[in-house]
């Protein structure tokens, strides 16, 4: 072959190209061309350069919300190519009818109400099952397959929702097929037309005609202005919120038929971190991630703590307030305040972070917000805490042993070295964070794990069960773990709430810093110390006063009242200073109402219908009862407090009750729930600014801001 | 229409991002320049990996995945009326990278290299960064750009050339 020394064969045989044939021939060349030869030499190191210098370069990927959107699509294209051609026939304009799931919610309102809170749990656990599966959507085929009463065919498209891909400005918001605003709704098929209807489109690169605009150009684009990315402005508010719409509202009870409502309280605030993020990202919160007991419980209240001398580690208040989106029923508040520990009485801390360091952690609102928020704790700690820090990522290391905090230097360094690298491991890094801790365990101290992730938590070789008998095992052992969400989307969020509900810990989602600051600095001791654990309450209403009741949140926390008994059931955790709220919504005997669906249930036929008790004769309306267990204990301890009835009048006067409605409001209005009536945001606004009080921290202020972005985003 | 299941479509995109997330990201970024719309395009070429039933599912797969993303950039680009990135006589023109990630130091060596490669035509870099970041043979280049083998082999040529002179004369090399 005629070659030259600037031949373009000679660039492609050092980089590798050329075929075995071509190869020989210009090593022969080379062989008798020395200065060729030398050429070719400094070609390849000019390549390698390149290549060094391009694998430096930070590697950004897509957004999380990106990412889900991309698989939920997958799981749902994989489920049955068939559906294309449904959703394509949808498309075009032509009627189709509600999804399986619509059918089944409505048919289930109907069976008796006791089955219906049995159900509300088994469909919580489902959920979590359902989200488990890397499958998705066919473990929910079979749920809803299981319980298909009518004689309906099975088509595939009827079952799969509607997945509404961010960002095609013309796809509208309505989308038909979710569940009905009120139990009265039948289930009718509605007819779709392009305009109304979500889908993806299936495009042709060579369709040049089916151009959507492209991203967020506008001038205050986070690029330009370093803000937090936003999602997107045209994100739409209903994306992949059928996934998560399996937590159905507690529906009204009867209290005749059921006296007793039986849950496990909650700390954890991470759902209302989670949708203050994503309001002030611009859009919506899917359904399911609003779980209302989270966002009451975000807010300090003003409840009695225990007094001094009390050997309780907490005071339980009762309250009765007008309720502010039904008149005619009543609001009844149920307060927690445990006690508090100034921070100089603090039990020595023995605490390990197990953080999540695999490349995804890489966003600023990740492991740069996590460096940031162990950096606040370890200022606040002393010379008789210790940390240690492990980390997991490909691999799983140890990267600082558990160190006194007097030496701070060192850990501070430590933590400034953090650096996000490979694919996530998660249960190597969970044992030997377990491990770390039982080293150092501190005798009536506060030993704990504190996890730090995206979410993104792939437990490797180890299953999940194994993981949460782990976690389960060593909590019996003291050791508690604590979970922290950065930067997630919704998809991970109920695993990382459940391995801290079996980790005897509580769980946050830190998406700013100061949100960290809330947590770590200000709530350190709640964070920090479990004053009570596996705390449950019962409420036992009064029939006589009470016609029917619905517990507002708790949907996934709710007991068997045979459970409130039992101490070996798990139940929730309070840290030193925190507040817990329920909330109840009352119908009082003598309203009517439609809320309650009339108990066709025919009389029995061996026992006579229950009859009230002298003790319903009073003014009580309802007693609440509480059980406890001390950190290192194994028996549960009863607390028993009456509450009078009243007309609510005074409890009106109550800016924190006034405040936890409005913040109840708004969570049912994001969750569309079938109860809010003919609530409104602005109803929510008024009522919220009224009762917002000193605030000295800006939370209240900051729940105003964020119900008007909800208005803006609602359009209302 | 017969249902047809595709057992492990979810793995195979799963397996797909996981590989080529960042690669598609930062190829999409170096033509269109804003982060946010590279995010847009790749978001939509994995879209388009599940619902093109011709998408390959062999190792050809990579080479498609950028074809497609390719072209996304480009209809953007095309829409905005931006340059046409395909004229070789285009001035070399430093690329415009308003990626605040960008701004993580590098280490001396690295930033001289990719400021030399920044002085380079848009569409040798391009090719350029196929090859040596992306390692894409020179016929997968070509699927990908729509230039010949040939043309591929030239322009890489050139670029190596000229980077190699400049990296000789800055004493990085030989």
């Amino acid at each position: 072959m005629n070659l030259n020394e600037n031949d373009p064969k000679l660039t492609a045989f050092a980089s590798g190209e050329l075929d075995d044939t071509e190869r020989k021939e210009v090593e022969a060349y080379l062989a008798e061309h020395p200065e060729a030869r030398a050429k070719v030499e400094e070609i390849r190191a000019a390549g390698d350069m390149l290549a060094a210098a391009f694998a430096v370069e930070p590697a950004d990927g897509l957004k999380d919300y990106q990412r889900q959107a991309i698989l939920e699509n997958a799981r749902i294209a994989q489920q049955g190519r068939g559906n294309l051609s449904g959703l394509q026939q949808a498309a075009e304009g032509k009627t189709f009818t509600l999804p399986a799931p619509t059918r089944i919610f409505v048919l289930r309102r109907w069976l008796s109400l006791a089955a219906a809170a049995i159900f509300g749990m088994t469909v919580g656990i489902g959920l979590f099952a359902f989200q488990q599966n890397q499958a998705g959507l066919t473990d929910r085929e079979t749920q809803l397959a299981s319980s298909k009463t009518e004689g309906r065919e099975d088509k595939p498209s009827d079952t799969i929702p509607l997945i509404d891909i961010p960002k095609f400005p013309e796809d509208k918001a309505a989308r038909p097929g979710t569940i009905p605003g009120s139990p009265a709704t039948p289930a009718s098929p509605a007819k779709a037309t392009e305009d109304e209807l979500a889908y993806p489109k299936v495009y042709d690169v060579r369709d040049l005609s089916v151009r959507v605009t492209w991203g967020n150009d506008s001038p205050d684009s986070p690029l330009i202005t370093g803000a937090t990315e936003k999602p997107g402005p045209t994100r739409k508010e209903k994306w992949n919120r059928e996934a998560y719409d399996r937590i159905v509202d507690n529906p009204f009870l009867a209290a005749l038929g059921n006296p007793l409502s039986t849950f496990s309280i909650d700390v954890d605030t991470a759902s209302y971190s989670n949708t203050r993020r994503m309001l002030n990202g611009g859009a919506l919160p899917p359904r399911g991630a609003v779980r209302i007991e989270e966002l009451v419980n975000y807010f300090p209240y003003d409840y009695a703590p225990p007094k001094t001398d009390s050997k309780r580690p907490f005071a339980v208040h009762t309250a009765v307030a007008v309720c502010p989106w039904q008149p005619k029923h009543k609001l009844v508040r149920i307060a927690l305040k445990g006690k508090k520990i100034p921070a100089a009485k603090r039990p020595p801390s023995n605490l390990v972070f197990l953080l999540d360091v695999s490349g995804s952690m890489c966003d600023d609102n990740k492991l740069p917000l996590v460096r940031k928020s162990m950096k606040m704790l370890v200022d606040r700690l002393g010379e008789n805490d210790r940390i240690a820090i492990v980390t997991y990522a490909a691999k799983t290391k140890l990267v600082l042993d558990s160190t006194s905090c007097h030496k701070k230097a060192a850990i501070i360094k430590a933590i400034g070295q953090l650096i996000s690298e490979g694919r996530t491991d998660g249960g190597e890094g969970i044992q030997l964070a377990y491990k770390v801790a039982a080293k150092n365990f501190i005798k009536n101290g506060t030993n704990r794990v504190i996890l730090c992730s995206d979410g993104d938590f792939n437990v490797g070789t180890t299953s999940s069960s194994e993981l949460t008998r782990l976690i389960e095992n060593k909590a019996k052992t003291g050791v508690f773990l604590t979970v922290l969400g950065f930067g997630m989307g919704n998809y991970q969020d109920n695993r990382l709430e459940q391995l801290a509900d079996k980790g005897n810990g509580n769980y946050g989602y830190i998406d700013t810093a100061a949100e960290a600051k809330k947590l770590l600095v200000d709530g350190l001791t709640g964070t920090l110390i479990t004053i009570a654990k596996d705390v449950k309450i019962q409420v036992e209403f009064n029939p006589a006063r009470v016609a029917a009741y619905r517990l507002i949140g708790y949907e996934n926390r709710m007991l068997k009242k045979e459970d409130f008994n039992d101490d070996k059931k798990d139940a929730g955790e309070i840290g030193a200073g925190h507040t817990v709220t329920a909330l109840y919504e009352v119908v009082p005997v003598g309203q009517k109402t439609p809320a309650v669906a009339p108990a066709k249930v025919d009389t029995l036929k061996y026992l006579t219908p229950a009859k009230l008790t002298k003790a319903a004769d009073g003014d009580e309306m309802l007693t609440v009862k509480l059980r406890y267990k001390l950190p290192a204990g194994e028996k549960s301890t009863l607390m028993q407090v009456a509450l009078k009835d009243a007309d609510g009048k005074i409890g009106r006067q109550d800016k924190d009750f006034q405040f936890a409605a409005a913040v109840a409001g708004f969570g049912m209005i994001l969750r569309d729930s079938p109860y809010k009536g003919t609530y409104t945001l602005a109803a929510v606004e008024e009522l919220a600014a009224a009762a917002k009080g000193k605030d000295p921290n800006g939370y209240r202020a900051e729940f105003i801001a964020l119900v008007k972005k909800a208005r803006k985003l609602k359009k209302i | 229409m017969k249902p047809h299941v595709d057992d492990n479509l979810t793995q195979r995109v799963q397996a797909a991002m996981g590989a080529h997330e960042a690669p598609l990201v930062r190829y999409a970024t170096r033509m269109v320049s804003r982060a946010e719309t590279a995010r847009d395009i790749v978001q939509d070429t994995f879209l388009k990996m599940i619902e093109a039933e011709t998408a390959p599912t062999d190792g050809k797969l990579p080479a498609w995945l950028f074809t497609v993303c390719r072209n996304k950039a480009l209809d953007v680009l095309r829409k905005e009326k931006r340059m046409n990135l395909l004229n070789d006589n285009e001035q070399a023109i430093a690329a415009t990278d308003p990626n605040p990630a960008e701004a993580v130091e590098l280490g001396e060596t690295s930033c001289r290299v990719l400021d030399a490669l920044a002085q380079l035509p848009p569409n040798q870099r391009e090719v350029l960064r196929l090859k040596y970041q992306n390692e894409f043979s020179y016929r997968q280049i070509a699927e990908i750009t729509g230039h010949s083998v040939s043309n591929v082999g030239f322009l890489i040529h050139t670029g190596m050339t000229k980077l190699r002179r400049q990296f000789k004369t800055g004493g990085m090399i030989g």
